[in-house]
């Protein structure tokens, strides 16, 4: 038994390895169909993750506000270690105040400016972000009303909240009260929003200004998170830190969920209809590299060989071309995913090992199948009628 | 040959629908990113520098207001097909029975314009808020007959006056006061749910405003911008002529705005950085992906096409061994392979093309539930893929053929 | 009692009468040549008695077992065992050597053992030549070779289809004087040629004419006895 399954294995070798051009069509082809089907799955699989990402220049899509009055940095600590670093695209806490500039009140608002630029990527800065104390970003309507340019110098004051500026911005004479400081304009904001009626400052030249503690008004985050997860994240931070309230800014997080969901459906129907037609492809092509060797099956079949010995024969050949080309694929189909990935979002694919097998099961499978059907018709053909010459 | 027709058929339809889907994409990922809301504003000259947002004074938000009755002109300026929706608002500020202020945005829910193109939109915020989730009722129905009384009350307020959807509301502006039917109750998630939002005649009975607007929001379909919309946006009169006219005649999001400025008095219009950038930056990704999509599926479709036609000569050696035996030139073999596989090829090409065009608009249909455009680019793309592929894969199988013993092929080998 | 015995058989492709009504005994040893001209249904009752074709009616008893109404896989079964076939134009599988070929009749009857294998290419006087593909064999080496594929496996009866149909008069002597060691050795041997030459050797020649049997003779150069020619 061991002489004749050593001589299957002979033949099968012999076949694949003598037969050298066809073999390569066949190997082409499937490893093509394997190639598609794993790239395609893993950009299908990855397209949310990585799209994801790109959705996160639409800047925070969550905003924790104060439950009570204001929020401290150990509640901001809290809530971005609920969410966890791998999913925190960009946190900024930002704390408002009213100040004066040529007497006329301007919106402050003081920030972490490295946080601010990951959650609002969409801010267009002329000029620099402001980076050590006493450099300070003003907003483009600000800059037009103080006619204001990079470089300038401009001075901002603050009157201690007392009772009656709190009661209705009476307190227009009391300037010998206020603080002040003098600030050079780094950069001017353009966002085509409110944010250009305000100014921003570092948080410890806020702190200095008002000479008040730093308390947040507001924090916003940017998640990298589907919009499920994002409400749980919402609910829980909401839930453990009693002094804030998180809140999802919906506009951001349902357009998103609708969009990728959109593009998923459709890299998902791209794949399906890819797939078949590659698939359609390699059953053809192995069609016609088995209808070749009809002949061959004939003298087969008239040295006594049964129809089961040769579909085991040929089938063996098919499988071991489909895992081959299985395998030759997959690894292709990873190296293109990863070159659309490289090219598209500037970033590595997730590599997903379980797909190296699935990739070869179906390939051995659909080249199986592919060469099963040619290969019955071919049994079924009367040995006489092929030997003697076509 | 029946199978080589159907493999050039199958790379053809996969060529066309790809192709198809891909010049589209654009088109339509822009359309579902329009969900975003406006990417434009317009606002008049000299709004203050005051903010709506966390305002500072009681005095009115703005005191210059854009006209009323220039909004249908936002429609006829060189880019209207790409305008999709756009809204005015006129924010005043009223009491309630109860003595709190709250601010009354006028807008419209969902006008109906007849254009002066024979063309009819109905735009407002029904659709320029798709976000917003109404909680309670339904949008109000600005087409329905008491249109004027009616409002929709953010989720904040209703909450902190116990409005429900169905309760007359009696507010008291500035200049007038109304009473007013609560369509619905809406939580948007942002500043919007202290709000309450109007017809914008009502929001102009109560502040005494008659055809004025203070803000418009635009939502278009835009051009990612270059370096050229950059440069223009900053002054659009250091552009060379040529330059501008490209510019002009693109729809980027700041040539739309200056063509809107163009039409609306006194006005501003901005992009929303927000909003216009990051379509852009999303749009082209998304545009990349399947460009890199279609190019793997081309390939395969190539190298199937490539490999059959292969196959399917080299089985016919025998036929070609003997017709060298009985005197054919190679030259004459090879001008018959090939004419026989190009007629088949053609007519592959012309049914897998048909088909394609059926995938692309299931695919449309199927993802963005509109018919997929199609383009006549598509046609000589496809017809040149199909020739090449197939005279690609005619190379090997004829390189083989010429190279033919005649007596070995007869012999039986 | 015959080997092989063709009763009453008759092959009909639509209108054609190909074989009408045929008897013909062949005895256990014996050495038939079978002629006739083109379309005389030669190769039909080479398929018949081959059982690559069946009869459509008829008996065929092959060892005292009437094969004519057997099954397509029973049929199989009867090629495997015991029948070794020779044709005209060779049918070896490009991809496998000499050995391999004839490894593979042992594959299909029983189990493959290189050994034996190469011995029956000694015997074909091929022993130098088993590991070349068929391409790199000539006409009548490859013929060999499918001599040595048809007597491995010690079948009842061979047939050759045209055997020397595509060989020079060198090799087709070659091929004969294979033939009558065999038949020294006591194989049933059946050879359809339309050769005079070849079909002169044998013990018996029956000559076939539209589907019937024209006449018989028996051989009277047949001596039993070989002549020896050396094979290179």
């Amino acid at each position: 038994m061991a002489k004749k399954r050593q001589m299957y294995f002979r033949m099968i070798t012999a076949s694949l390895l003598r037969r050298r051009s066809r073999m390569v069509i066949a190997l082409l082809a499937i490893s093509i169909g394997a190639m598609i089907l794993s790239g395609l799955v893993t950009i299908y699989i990855d397209v949310p993750r990585q799209m994801g990402a790109q959705f996160r220049s639409y800047g925070a899509n969550m905003i924790l506000t104060a439950a009570g009055d204001s929020i401290s940095q150990e509640d901001v600590d809290a809530a971005a270690d609920l969410i966890g670093p791998s999913d925190l695209v960009g946190l900024a806490p930002y704390r408002y105040e009213t100040v004066r500039v040529n007497d006329r009140p301007v919106m402050a608002a003081a920030t972490d400016m490295e946080g601010a630029r990951k959650t609002s990527p969409f801010w267009r800065v002329d000029g620099d972000w402001p980076a050590a104390s006493g450099e300070i970003m003003i907003g483009k309507n600000v800059a037009r009303t103080y006619n204001l340019k990079v470089g300038k110098r401009m001075t901002c004051t603050f009157a201690p909240e007392t009772e009656e500026a709190a009661a209705g911005g009476t307190g227009e004479e009391e300037v010998v009260m206020d603080n002040y400081k003098d600030f050079t304009v780094t950069g001017i904001l353009d966002t085509g929003g409110n944010e250009e009626d305000y100014v921003y400052m570092l948080l410890p030249d806020m702190e200095e200004l008002t000479g008040e503690p730093t308390l947040y008004d507001i924090c916003e985050l940017s998640v990298s998170a589907a919009s499920g997860n994002l409400s749980a994240y919402a609910d829980r931070i909401t839930e453990s830190v009693p002094a804030i309230h998180a809140r999802l800014v919906k506009r951001v997080t349902e357009s998103e969920t609708t969009v990728l969901t959109k593009l998923q459906a459709l890299v998902l129907l791209v794949t399906v209809v890819v797939l078949a037609l590659t698939m359609i492809c390699v059953a053809t092509t192995m069609t016609a590299v088995v209808a070749e060797r009809r002949r061959e099956i004939g003298l087969r079949k008239a040295l006594g060989a049964s129809n089961a010995s040769i579909v085991a024969e040929f089938m063996g050949e098919g499988l071991v071309l489909g895992a081959a080309g299985g395998l030759l694929g997959a690894l292709l189909g990873f190296m293109f995913a990863q070159a659309v990935s490289m090219n598209v979002f500037n970033s590595s694919i997730t590599l997903m090992p379980w797909l190296l097998p699935v990739t070869m099961a179906a390939s051995v499978l659909v080249t199986g199948l592919a060469c099963l059907i040619p290969i019955r018709s071919a049994t079924d053909v009367d040995p006489a009628l092929v030997l003697k010459g076509e | 040959m029946m199978m080589i027709a159907f493999t050039i058929a199958l790379g053809a339809s996969l060529a066309t629908a790809m192709l198809s889907v891909m010049m589209d994409v654009g088109d339509k990922i822009n359309q579902e990113l329009k969900a975003y809301g406006a990417n434009i504003t317009v606002v008049p000259k000299d709004t203050s520098v005051v903010s709506e947002l966390y305002d500072i004074g009681d005095e009115n938000i703005t005191d210059s207001y854009l006209k009323e009755d220039e909004l249908g002109k936002i429609k006829t300026i060189f880019w209207t097909f790409n305008i999709v929706d756009y809204a005015p608002f006129l924010r005043t500020r009223a009491a309630l029975e109860s003595g709190d202020e709250v601010t009354v945005c006028g807008t419209w829910f969902n006008h109906h314009m007849d254009l002066p193109t024979g063309e009819e939109l109905d735009a407002g915020v029904m659709s320029l808020r798709s976000w917003w989730d109404i909680t309670e009722g339904d949008w109000p129905d600005e087409q329905a007959a008491d249109s004027l009384e009616i409002a929709l009350v953010g989720s904040q307020v209703a909450e902190k006056e116990g409005i429900s959807a169905g309760d007359t509301l009696h507010v008291t502006g500035p200049a007038g006061e109304a009473s007013l039917t609560v369509a619905g109750v809406f939580d948007a998630g942002g500043d919007e749910d202290d709000q309450i939002y109007v017809p914008l005649d009502t929001a102009q009975a109560l502040g005494d405003l008659e055809g004025k607007v203070d803000s418009i929001e635009v939502s278009a379909l835009t051009t990612p911008d270059n370096e050229l919309a950059e440069k223009a946006a900053r002054d659009p009169g250091s552009l060379s002529v040529s330059q501008y006219e490209t510019w002009y005649c693109t729809a980027y999001a700041s040539s739309i705005c200056y063509q809107i400025e163009e039409v609306i008095t006194d006005s501003v219009a901005s992009p929303v950085r927000q909003v216009a950038d990051s379509e852009g930056q999303i749009l082209e990704k998304t545009q990349l992906l399947m460009i890199l999509i279609t190019f793997l599926s081309m390939i395969g479709a190539a190298l199937g096409i490539c490999n059959l036609v292969t196959a399917s000569v080299m089985e016919r050696s025998q036929e070609i061994g003997l017709m060298k035996a009985i005197g054919a030139h190679n030259g004459a073999i090879t001008g018959l392979v090939l004419s026989e596989i190009l007629c088949t090829a053609v007519i592959g090409g012309i049914g897998g093309f048909f088909a394609g065009i059926g995938f692309a608009q299931i695919i449309g249909r199927t993802v963005f539930g509109s018919a997929v455009a199609l383009r006549p680019m598509v046609i000589p793309l496809v017809a040149v893929l199909v020739v090449i592929v197939t005279l690609i894969g005619c190379v090997p199988a004829i390189r083989m053929l010429l190279n033919l013993r005649p007596t070995e092929v007869l012999h039986g080998r | 009692m015959s080997l092989l015995e063709l009763r009453n058989v008759s092959k009909i492709y639509g209108s054609l009468r190909a074989l009408d009504h045929v008897n013909i005994k062949v005895e256990k040893g014996e050495w038939l040549a079978i002629m006739g001209p083109s379309g005389s249904g030669k190769s039909t009752m080479m398929n018949i008695i081959g059982a690559l074709d069946k009869a459509t009616e008829g008996e065929i008893l092959l060892d005292g077992v009437d094969i004519a109404k057997k099954s397509a896989s029973a049929l199989t079964d009867i090629r495997r065992d015991k029948i070794g076939l020779i044709f005209q134009q060779f049918h070896l599988v490009s991809y496998l050597t000499a050995v391999e070929n004839v490894m593979l009749a042992q594959y299909y009857h029983s189990v493959p053992d290189e050994k034996e294998a190469l011995e029956a290419l000694d015997r074909v006087g091929l022993a130098d030549r088993a590991r070349h593909y068929p391409s790199q064999l000539s006409g009548g080496e490859q013929q060999r070779v499918c001599v040595a594929r048809a007597l491995i496996n010690y079948p009842e009866i061979i047939l050759a289809d045209e055997p020397t149909g595509n060989l020079d008069e060198a090799n087709e002597e070659i091929v004969v004087e294979l033939f009558r060691r065999l038949h020294e050795d006591g194989t049933t041997l059946v050879v359809v040629t339309h050769n005079p030459e070849v079909a002169e050797v044998a013990q018996r020649t029956i000559v076939l004419r539209n589907g019937r049997v024209d006449h018989e003779t028996i051989n009277p150069g047949f001596t039993g006895k070989i002549k020896h020619i050396t094979l290179q």
